[in-house]
């Protein structure tokens, strides 16, 4: 599905990035196409204006020809004024031609030679002219028509002629060229419009395709999202009611369990009470008849009666104080949590205060280093600061002076605790353990049931923490108080 | 406690060695009056309401009443007893009951229980406590069930 998909996208991408291509090379094509039409209407214009210069040339031939001839029969001055005008203009034309037509060699060459021509034709002419002015005919050979300068003409003409040919050759091979270009960048631009037209339309397609799939998904998307929502819900839901369960559970066990031990303990007391006169009894017929009472009697009354009943009631005893801790473990879980800004500093003095008397009486130095304020359930953290400071009295190391110290930090949206002792350390695989109810460590010197850290660490998830510990046998403990800075209220609630 | 008719004593408690306790602890503290006990609420019932010699139809009496019965909750009982039409409205009622719970207790006295007594599991204190429910039993009046 994402890999197709993937294709997908990277096939739109390919089309309209070679759409594009083709939308610039029809561009080109029809750049190219409109400057290859222009060169040629200047190719035309040229030809056309160096065909009327060297026809314009011819003209001026003729002219002069025919002033000179006007002056031969008449001797009228204004021939020759004619024939001056026009030799001094046909050096001019030549000279236009030569510049239009200086790209091309052949025609250079031409002109050159055309050049030679009209200078001996004018000089023929000048002969002529002059020779008439002396009082001559100003004609050398027999006629007029057999005249030098007539083939000189003839020459010029064809010479002139021989040029426009070739410029019109030219034209015509340029043309040819220039449709060529034209017809191909033509037939390109074409292909390239076509294909650009065919990829809009498919790109549109794929674009709208993709469109459609992309809400689908955005649907999709949202339904399992709201699936999501109320998945969460439900799994809170179920995990509140499973907290609550348990809860109800431990209460009522520990109440439940409540009711025999009286009963155990309420006949042991009978028990006790009803020794004494059987006691007094044993007294009286031992002083009365002492072959009555046997040793194994009096033993059984004296001695084993009451160490029996000792036993069960410091059994019972116990029993009852670990009930009761559960049943403290369960009340605290079924506690409505009040959240306010909680100053740890002003809390761990006022631990340490509660404490001052033991602090004094071992000797301990406490020190309180700044601890971020935490909105969190008063009462809760200030049970579970005072007993692990009251773990860490307990559990001092007599050789060195106590050494404790509480301080505080924040990481991200956290805040921890740390309470410091160098006392005798906790083996580290016992460091879960220690969190367990009725589960110690280390020597059972102490008085204690071992519910202290469980109810720590009830506590501590109770408040969307958490509580750890880093340690080694006689190396001091330090314990990790992780709260969240502020406690959501929902979080807080009654579970 | 008895100035012209016996007050009986009647025990609701599901746990004999509680009510034998309880029963030891009363005559301890001087009360002499009959003592009926009963394990179960059905039972309890039958006798509060109809057995001829019982409350209802026989003179006065308090009722000892344990909240965790086996067939039912001593409130339903309390409920019953307490009920506006009940001829055992005003038959002073004693929870005597190992729950301390705060709503458990409030909501014992909304009924119209009379007195709440959490058992303590300490039997010594148990056994003061109960003697001194007995010296109480030994001095409060009770007054006739209500005249049919």
């Amino acid at each position: 599905m994402q890999n197709s998909q993937r294709r997908a996208n990277r096939a739109i991408f390919l089309a309209v990035a070679a759409g594009f291509l083709m939308l610039g090379v029809a561009a080109v094509a029809v750049v190219w196409a409109y400057q290859r039409s222009q060169d040629y209407g200047q190719l035309v214009s040229h030809t056309i204006e160096v065909e009327a210069a060297v026809a314009d040339l011819n003209r001026l031939n003729e002219r002069i020809e025919a002033a000179r001839r006007g002056f031969l029969l008449e001797d009228d001055p204004r021939f020759l004024e004619t024939f001056e005008k026009t030799a001094a203009q046909i050096p001019v034309q030549i000279e236009r031609i030569s510049e239009l037509t200086s790209d091309n060699p052949d025609q250079v060459a031409r002109l050159s030679r055309f050049r030679t021509l009209t200078d001996r034709y004018l000089g023929l002419l000048r002969e002529s002219v002059a020779d008439k002015q002396a009082g001559g005919t100003g004609v050398k050979a027999q006629s007029l028509l057999d005249e030098e300068d007539i083939t000189v003409v003839q020459q010029l003409r064809d010479l002139s002629d021989e040029m426009s040919i070739a410029e019109r050759r030219l034209l015509i091979a340029r043309e040819a060229a220039e449709h060529r270009s034209v017809y191909v960048s033509t037939i390109v631009a074409g292909v390239a419009g076509c294909l650009f037209v065919l990829v809009a339309v498919g790109t549109i397609w794929a674009t709208r395709r993709t469109l459609r799939a992309l809400t689908t998904t955005g649907i999709q998307l949202q339904g399992l999202n709201e699936d999501l929502e109320s998945a969460v819900a439900e799994r809170t839901a179920e995990l509140q009611r499973a907290n609550a369960e348990i809860q109800r559970f431990a209460y009522i066990v520990s109440h439940d369990l409540r009711s025999p031990l009286v009963n155990v303990m309420g006949f042991t007391a009978e028990l006790d009470a009803a020794i004494k006169p059987l006691g007094e009894l044993i007294d009286r017929v031992e002083e009365a008849a002492p072959d009555l009472v046997e040793e194994e009697t009096k033993f059984a009354v004296r001695e084993d009666l009451p160490e029996a009943i000792g036993f069960i009631r410091t059994s019972t005893e116990k029993m009852d104080r670990l009930i009761n801790a559960i049943l403290r473990l369960s009340r605290e879980g079924r506690r409505v949590l009040a959240l306010e800004a909680v100053d740890m500093n002003a809390l761990a003095v006022s631990v340490v205060d509660s404490l001052q008397h033991r602090i004094d009486e071992l000797g301990v130095t406490v020190e309180t280093e700044p601890v971020p304020t935490v909105v969190t359930d008063r009462l809760a953290v200030e049970q579970i600061v005072s007993n692990l400071v009251e773990n860490a009295l307990k559990y001092l190391k007599p050789d060195r002076p106590g050494r404790i110290t509480i301080r505080g930090r924040k990481t991200g949206g956290r805040v921890i605790v740390e309470i410091e002792d160098n006392g005798r350390g906790i083996d580290p695989k016992d460091h879960e353990r220690i969190f367990d109810l009725f589960r110690r460590s280390g020597a059972q010197d102490q008085p204690g049931e071992g519910i202290g850290l469980a109810h720590v660490r009830a506590l501590a998830y109770r408040l969307g923490g958490t509580i750890s510990c880093e340690s080694s046998l006689d190396q001091g403990a330090t314990f990790s108080l992780s709260l969240p800075m502020a406690l959501a209220p929902q979080q807080g609630a009654q579970t | 406690m008895s100035a012209h008719q016996t007050v009986n004593i009647v025990m609701i408690e599901d746990d004999e060695g509680h009510a034998r306790l309880i029963e030891k602890n009363i005559r301890r503290a001087g009360v002499n009056n009959a003592i009926r006990h009963f394990l179960e609420g059905t039972a309890a019932l039958k006798y509060l309401f109809d057995a001829p010699d019982g409350p209802a139809r026989n003179g006065p009496a308090l009722v000892l009443l344990d909240l965790n019965l086996p067939d039912m909750s001593g409130i339903d009982i309390l409920q019953k007893m307490k009920a506006p039409d009940s001829p055992l409205r005003r038959t002073p009622v004693v929870v005597l009951t190992t729950t301390d719970d705060k709503v458990e207790i409030e909501r014992c006295y909304d009924l119209g229980a009379n007195v709440y007594i959490t058992k303590p599991v300490n039997y010594e204190t148990f056994a003061q406590a109960i003697r001194q429910l007995g010296l109480f039993l030994s001095v409060i009046q009770v007054p006739d069930p209500e005249a049919d």
